[in-house]
Formats: structure tokens, sequence, C-alpha cells
């Protein structure tokens, strides 16, 4: 179990760098693709909703570090991406490449959603404006695309307990 | 009965990160300090990375936003050689006016804002999430860059310093909603509240005495009433819908903001602080 741990906060902290300095910079009506999300996301997929949760919970807390929006929202907004994606995996009987992106497309949906409604009834009636669903489309898209290398860095992060996992099934 | 048992210690889990969260949110809303130096910390660590990247990846980046943004560009051109051409017109009459206005600024003791010191910064990252909230600038206190100093570009006010380092300042962008700024309408009496509804750079202002007649395409500036935080005259915008509320007097209005922040690379943070 310690080794997922300290391979994810690496997979973490890549994504970190990577979102801090590039991804922010490539932006489309404004808006940036989230690899905080997606890695939420692809962790909910491989590791069920809890996991999901977990990792979600934590690369958001680190993107939290990161903005000046109250600290622990996007740590929300991991959470529940997280969560949707393993809920939404773990009912899909069988697997294709473009239920894959749809369920990242949702989860991600999901995680920005609650951001913006908990900021709401945080008084930052902001987070709810026209740009949200700008903000919904590309991150949504976004997030579709890149969940398939997301996927390979949480499989080599879970990797053990995956195998567990499968042998205990 | 495994499945469910698993069922329900992640049930557990989840609610208590839940719980972790709000009482994060919790202690972030009063103000907690672990926060702020917890975030001082990671900006001081990333700030070296993010110079060093910004300076690999801004020629992709500029392909880029002119690859998705070329449409806007060659409208707002088109726009700029319009106004530039009658601007040099207004030049000469207007440096009649200034050195007039300076004069009576002079004798009767006002500083002229214009000549507020400002020091010229570029932007090494912009917001990191999506709600738009703050840039990063490549200046700090060593070079008299304090809290709360207004920043502008060529184009108007853009938002406010709020996290600074010896080398490095954070600004929070005006359209993030998180501050209000006070605002006169150009030619007129009119002046409000203005905030940011949206990280598109639109403004929504309020508290604006309905019998005063603020129209579309009017522009607004800064106040710099007593106890604001931004200095008088600073442009903002440019009025893109009125409502008024005949009942309560008053009006609202919307404004979309001069400067774009979508393509922001050169920031100047005005050397100005409020009086007392």
């Amino acid at each position: 179990m310690k080794k997922p741990a300290l391979r994810y906060l690496i997979v973490i902290a890549t994504a970190a760098l990577l979102q801090y300095t590039v991804v922010t910079q490539f932006r489309i009506l404004g808006v940036s693709a989230d690899l905080f999300l997606v890695i939420a996301i692809a962790t909910g997929m491989i590791g069920g909703a809890e996991r999901g949760a977990i990792v979600g919970f934590a690369s958001g807390l680190c993107l939290d570090l990161m903005v000046t929006t109250p600290f622990g929202l996007c740590a929300i907004s991991g959470l529940v991406a997280g969560v949707v994606a393993g809920l939404l995996e773990d009912a899909t009987v069988h697997s294709a490449r473009w239920l894959t992106m749809a369920i990242a497309f949702i989860a991600s949906v999901a995680g920005i959603l609650s951001f913006a409604v908990t900021g709401t009834l945080l008084a930052r009636p902001d987070l709810l404006s026209g740009h949200l669903f700008t903000i919904l489309v590309i991150v949504g898209v976004a997030s579709a695309a890149l969940v398939f290398p997301a996927l390979r860095a949480c499989r080599w992060a879970d990797s053990e307990d995956s195998l567990l996992r499968a042998a205990a099934r | 009965m495994a499945s469910l048992r698993r069922r329900g210690r992640a049930r557990i889990t989840i609610s208590l990160l839940l719980l972790s969260a709000v009482l994060l949110l919790t202690l972030d809303s009063r103000g907690s300090g672990p926060v702020q130096s917890a975030r001082s910390a990671v900006l001081s660590v990333l700030s070296p990375l993010g110079s060093a990247a910004a300076t690999v990846v801004n020629p992709f980046r500029n392909a880029w936003n002119s690859a998705f943004d070329q449409g806007n560009l060659k409208k707002e051109n088109e726009t700029l050689r319009e106004e530039n051409d009658r601007l040099k017109g207004d030049v000469t009459a207007n440096s009649i006016a200034k050195e007039q206005l300076q004069q009576l600024l002079q004798l009767v003791g006002i500083p002229f804002v214009g000549d507020t010191p400002v020091v010229h910064t570029r932007v090494v990252t912009g917001a990191v999430g999506n709600f738009g909230d703050r840039i990063e600038l490549d200046k700090g206190s060593n070079a008299g860059i304090e809290r709360n100093m207004p920043v502008v570009t060529g184009e108007g006010l853009i938002g406010k310093v709020i996290e600074v380092s010896e080398n490095r300042s954070v600004v929070s962008l005006l359209s993030s909603g998180t501050y209000r700024v006070g605002f006169s309408v150009v030619g007129t009496a009119a002046i409000g509240i203005a905030q940011g509804s949206g990280g598109d750079g639109s403004l929504r202002g309020s508290n604006i005495d309905s019998r005063q007649a603020v129209t579309v395409g009017a522009i607004t500036a800064t106040s710099g009433l007593a106890g604001s935080p931004f200095p008088p005259n600073l442009p903002i915008g440019t009025v893109t819908a009125v409502r008024t509320n005949e009942a309560e007097l008053e009006s609202t209005v919307d404004i979309s903001m001069f400067a774009n922040l979508n393509s922001l690379i050169y920031a100047d943070v005005v050397l100005w602080k409020p009086a007392g």
C-alpha cells in the first residue's frame, strides 16, 4: 500500500509541475486543461470510487495551494470527479475508447460543477457565471483527450494494488 | 458480503474526506495563517521553475494564441487603426489640456496620477486554475512592490497585488470577483461599485444613481474616492449594458474590461498606496 501512495505522490507532483509551467500557457477562450482533475478521474476509473476520492482530494489540495479561491474548493472538485468516474466505470459492463472518454467528460463536468456550486454557497457568486459553460465544455473535452496518458500514469502508480484486487476477485 | 463491506468502507472514506474539505473551507474563511504561508511557500518553490519554463514555452504559446485568437486579433487590429487615427488628432489638443491641468493640480496641491511611478513587469504564469483569478509577475518587494498596489496594462486596470515575495508578486485579477472597485463614468457625475462576474473580463457595476444618464459605450475609470484602494482615473472598461430600477432609483451596468486578460504578457504595478 505504501508504494502506490508514493507513486501517486510522484504522479500528482508531476501533474502540478506540468500544470504550472506548461498547461496554463495554452488556453482556448481563456480556459486550459486541468491535469489535477484528469488524474482524479483516471484514478477513479482504475481504482474505484474510494481511491478516486482519496487521490482526487489530494490532487485538489495541491491545486488549492496554487490558486486564491477558498482553500478546500478544489479538493471537493477532485473528490467529486474521482468518485463519479469510479461509479460510472463500475456501472459499465464493457469497455470502449469512446466510453472511457465519455466517462472522463462527465466526471470532469461533475467536478467543475461541484466547485462552482460550493463556491457560490461560500459567497462567490461569480463562479456560476456565463463563463462556466465555456469552462465545462473545454475542460471536459480536454479531460476526455488527456485521460489515456493519465490512465497509463495511474496504472503505473496503482500496479501492485491492481494486481492484488484482480487476484482477490 | 465482502463487496458490501467494501462499499461501506468507501462511503465512510468519502464522507470523512468531504468533512475534511468542509473543515478546511471553514478554517480558510476565518483567515487561517498556515494556508497563506503554505501558498507563499509553494509560490517560492515553483516560481523559478515557472520562469525557466516560460522562456521555453513562450514561442509555442504565442503561436497557440495566434491560432486560436486570429479572428479577434484581426478585428482588434482594425479597431485599433481607426482609433489610432482619431487619437492622433486628439493628442495635440490633449497635451495642451494636460499641461493646463498639471498647472492647476500643482496650484491646489493634488498629485497628478499620470506621474505616479510604475514598475514594469513580465507575466510569468497565467492563472493556474480555470476561474482565472490570479497571475504572477516577475518582480516583487525588491522592486518596491507591496500588497494591494494596483496593476495595469497599457489598456487599463487589471487587478491588484495580493502576495509579494522578494522577486515575485501575485496579482488577483479584477475579473475574479473577490474584491470591488469604485468607478466613475467619464463625462458624467455617475459613480458606482464594480465587481468581477466571471473569468471573461466582464464586470457588474451597481449602486449608480439612476438619475445620472449612463449610456452604452461610456468609458469607466477608477473613482479614487476617499478610502479607495485604487487611485483615480485608471481606465477600467466600457459600459455594455445599462439596467435601471426606477423604484430603487438605482442603475446597474455591465462593463467590458479594456484589458484582454487572456493574453497578458506585460503588466505595470502602480507604486501607489491609499492615503492614511
